[in-house]
């Protein structure tokens, strides 16, 4: 297939079933939206192109930024749409929580502001919050800004009412789904969706998901904040109900692993929340019926999001020659040395005197003639062998001589016959009065 | 019911749930009455200290004294393994006459020409806010023929890695963009002053910017470093902050009730209606809810080791480890994390009444000003300790109450909290209300005699041989009597 431009190809998703094996439900087929699919890899590339699509060329003309109070997917989109066009974006966000969407978005030419934290002792003169200020700001109608305004734009809404809303129609023979479950981010999709459905056949049973408070899942607000967005409004949703991260991530795992759908969080929790709500339904049912659920993004946007909260999943074999590895017996073995000693040593026999703390700190003050292998880079020397001769005599020095007697303990397992570390530590050495340079 | 219960530890809670001895210190002192701790405080210095001690770092913890007014929490604080950070001239002759040694006394905030001139004299710590105090302090200590003064230098508008993190801006420290005329000044007067190192102090919760201005420091040292100076000690300040509330879904459940009453959705939580910065604009919330987090999952030394724990961007190592590494010291300034559960305010109920709109008005023998909630943010509840203890509500069966709390002045404005308090019953005058882990900013930081008012009497309690003592603040003294050698 041929196209002028990446933008033609947003939106035109699939729906793809979900094996009845892997949710169990009998009466119901449930239909995954696929908008992961998507050229900039997310649901919102149908809302952020929609938001700009009329304005970017007068936007160009004028040299204005595109700027968005976003810390996901739709900055992600806008940013390579602004791109496109030769426009900056600059995305306003409270807190970049998820850190590889944040080195994407830099990596994307965005710029990035974030909102301070919370006054630690209250100043009751400040009756205005940072975001509204910000809001005003970018909102004025000549100050340079195109906002999109993703909470509160319609076009946002009109993105799915008239995209994703009538696809899903169409991929289900011209049927509406009995049931519609989406999460909650801008409103947008969920209300655009509902309303074309319910435009289509009013029976439609539309579940709306949010976060449970204390939680985090991305691209999904919680029961409060659901208030601060302008396109929210209550009565789209014939229920609403909240998802905690756990089980986004199971719905996410679910997805990945059984049904070869590489979905992000928001994704998980929709499945998760899905088939939640639909197996107490799945028992009363004696006909069949049909639910689709949207999958918004990809998973390897929250590496990091799954590593915090599912250490397990990222579980790395133990490496042989390891520091983590040594026994009480190798750690008895190391040999240290004082300050005095070390100091007749280093003139008598010159051993290669190795500091362990960061180039930082050697920069600024470290033992005449000493060179700097940052330590958990002589972590990953050490891997490999030996990185000099068995015999060649070797001080080891870190800050106070706890780290070094263990690397110390690690090199006389790997044979080496003349290793000692620095008691007490290059702070030691200072205290006892012993020259530091600075080269 | 929308409560927000008060988290109450340890002594505090052995001490407070003496209902008679409460009562009978209230009868004796007149209300409202401070009981402060002097013994949770020390607990609270080790465990900073433990934080220090896990990575090997030296420096000191200074209580920042501006917290709490007491004699007895400072005089005990100088028995043990802390300093002391005085913001005027007031504070440091208290740190003085409670016995700190100078070393471990640093000098803060804006300061006047005694100030600095009693700080040299002394050979306290001198925090510096600008390049032009510098030179003052210098000129002071030349004319005066003074010993060379310990000072560190406060920097303020640290850039951020990465992203743009904007901070507030603050009116204090040498910006870091600008720091030639400080290296300069800390040339020329390089036999007045020996420069230890740098600080920052920033009034927020916030991680990001704390560790941008943590980053910001090394740099500066480092910079310190290549104008031949000898910087050893970074001092990072205060804001570790204190998780006031018992259950966290106490504070999830009242900020979302609270949303909902802004939006009209259910009658307000709040006297007028008062939105605590969330306001309605077309069916919207708008605003941000300005009121200190009261529940904080990570807080005091726990945020210390979170940030000591974060990784620096630029140098890619955590940044205890930097400092260690480094062998620089790292200075605190805690103070309300220091006094986390160090005391609370003891106040009698004058009157219960119904204003004839449907409320429950509880006038209680105190003001806002000798119960700083509103000041500062902080919401939670009293507890309800009733005169005779068989009418002591039980919160299993006893139904709750909603009421407002007013102070004792003539003033409209003069609520103790502008929320909606729910008691476990209704009380009755004479039962005392008690709000509690108030030392930290919440006690005596803007107490005064408004209209005459009688200012609250402060007793330190203390474990004895037999059971908790007492004493007036001003006669605590760390010394039991027995402290003969054999």
């Amino acid at each position: 297939m041929r196209y002028d431009s990446v933008t033609d190809v947003i939106g035109g998703t699939p729906l793809v079933r979900i094996d009845a094996a892997v949710h169990g439900l009998r009466n119901i087929d449930l239909y995954a939206k696929m908008e992961l699919f998507n050229p900039f890899g997310s649901l919102k590339d149908r809302a952020a192109w929609n938001m700009v699509r009329d304005q970017v060329t007068a936007a160009a003309e004028r040299g204005d930024t595109v700027v968005e109070l976003s810390s996901g997917n739709t900055a992600k989109a806008l940013a390579l749409i602004a791109g496109m066009h030769g426009l900056p974006f600059r995305s306003v966000t409270n807190r970049m929580k998820v850190p590889e969407i944040k080195d994407l978005l830099l990596l994307l030419g965005a710029r990035i502001d974030e909102l301070p934290g919370r006054s630690e002792c209250l100043d009751p003169a400040d009756t205005d919050d940072p975001l509204t200020r910000m809001y005003h700001t970018v909102s004025a109608s000549d100050g340079g800004y195109l906002h999109t305004d993703q909470y509160f734009n319609d076009l946002n809404v009109d993105a799915h009412a008239f995209g994703t809303g009538p696809e899903i129609i169409a991929d289900l023979g011209g049927r509406v789904p009995d049931y519609f479950i989406a999460c909650v981010g801008t409103a947008g999709s969920s209300t655009g969706v509902a309303r074309a459905l319910r435009t289509h056949d009013p029976a439609v049973t539309v579940v709306g998901l949010v976060a449970q408070k204390s939680d985090f899942i991305p691209g999904i607000r919680n029961i409060d904040e659901v208030h601060e967005v302008g396109l929210f409004d209550p009565g789209t949703y014939d229920t609403i109900e909240a998802v905690s991260s756990d089980e986004a991530i199971d719905g996410l795992l679910t997805l990945i692993r059984r049904c070869g759908t590489l979905a992000g969080p928001t994704g998980g929790g929709a499945y998760q929340g899905a088939v939640r709500y639909l197996r107490t339904v799945d028992a009363t049912l004696t006909d069949r019926r049909t639910a689709v659920f949207i999958v918004c993004d990809r998973v390897e946007s929250y590496l990091s999001y799954l590593r915090e909260r599912r250490p397990e999943l990222f579980r790395l074999p133990a490496r042989a020659q390891s520091v983590h590895a040594l026994t009480d017996d190798d750690l008895a073995a190391a040999h240290t040395i004082g300050v005095a000693d070390a100091q007749e040593w280093i003139d008598k026999q010159t051993p290669l005197v190795v500091d362990l703390r960061s180039p930082f700190a050697y920069r600024a003050l470290h033992i005449d003639r000493s060179i700097n292998i940052v330590d958990d880079l002589f972590e990953e020397m050490l891997h490999g062998g030996l990185p000099f001769g068995r015999r060649q005599p070797v001080l080891l020095v870190c800050p106070v001589g706890e780290k070094s007697a263990r690397y110390a303990a690690l090199l006389a397992r790997m044979g080496h016959q003349d290793v000692r570390s620095l008691a007490g530590g290059v702070i030691a050495w200072r205290d006892a009065g012993a020259a530091l340079v600075r080269d | 019911m929308p409560f927000l219960q008060p988290r109450v530890d340890g002594e505090l809670r052995s001490l407070l749930d003496d209902h008679a001895w409460l009562h009978r210190m209230v009868d004796a002192l007149g209300s409202p009455v401070n009981l402060v701790l002097p013994g949770q405080a020390v607990e609270n210095v080790r465990r900073f200290r433990a934080s220090h001690r896990a990575r090997h770092l030296g420096g000191h913890v200074f209580f920042a004294h501006k917290a709490n007014r007491s004699r007895a929490l400072i005089r005990r604080l100088a028995a043990e393994e802390a300093g002391i950070d005085v913001a005027s001239l007031g504070e440091l002759q208290s740190a003085l006459a409670a016995g700190f040694a100078p070393e471990r006394i640093m000098a803060t905030g804006p300061k006047s020409r005694e100030f600095l001139w009693l700080a040299a004299r002394a050979a306290v710590l001198v925090n510096a806010d600008s390049v032009e105090e510098l030179t003052r302090l210098a000129g002071i200590v030349e004319t005066h023929d003074l010993p060379r003064v310990r000072v560190m230098t406060r920097l303020s508008g640290f850039p951020s890695v990465g992203t743009t993190v904007l901070t507030r801006a603050s009116r204090f420290g040498v910006p870091v963009t600008r720091l030639g005329p400080l290296w300069e000044a800390l040339a020329r007067h390089g036999d007045q002053l020996d420069f230890l190192g740098v600080a920052y102090h920033l009034d927020t919760v916030g991680l990001p910017e704390k560790v941008a201005a943590l980053e910001g420091c090394l740099h500066a040292m480092d910079e310190a470093a290549r104008h031949g100076l000898n910087p050893r000690a970074i001092d990072i300040g205060g804001g570790f902050g204190v998780s006031y509330l018992a259950e966290e879904s106490q504070w999830e459940a009242w900020t979302t009730e609270l949303t909902g009453a802004v939006l009209g959705n259910r009658p307000p939580l709040t006297w007028n209606g008062h939105g605590y910065g969330l306001r309605n604009e077309g069916g919207k919330v708008r605003g941000a809810l300005s009121v200190y987090p009261a529940h904080r999952a990570v807080a005091g030394p726990a945020y210390l080791d979170r940030l000591l724990d974060t990784e620096s961007m630029t140098l890619r190592r955590p940044f205890g480890t930097l400092l260690l590494e480094s062998m620089f010291d790292l200075h605190i300034e805690p103070g309300r994390a220091l006094l986390d559960q160090c005391g609370a305010v003891l106040t009698r109920v004058e009157e219960v009444r119904d204003d004839g709109h449907g409320e429950t008005l509880v006038r209680v023998a105190g003001n806002s000003a000798d119960i700083a909630l509103e000041q500062h943010g902080v919401l939670m509840d009293p507890l309800l300790v009733a005169r005779d203890r068989s009418a002591q509500p039980d919160p299993a069966t006893a139904s709750p109450v909603g009421v407002y709390l007013t102070g004792n002045l003539c003033l409209e404005a003069d609520l103790i909290t502008r929320r909606k308090v729910f008691l476990p019953g209704r009380p009755r005058p004479g039962d005392l209300l008690v709000f509690v882990n108030t030392a930290g900013y919440l006690m005596d930081f803007s107490a005064g005699n408004a209209l005459m008012q009688p200012s609250a009497r402060t007793v330190a309690a203390y474990r004895g041989h037999d059971g908790w003592q007492w004493c007036l603040d001003e006669n605590y003294w760390p010394v039991t009597g027995r402290e003969e050698t054999a």
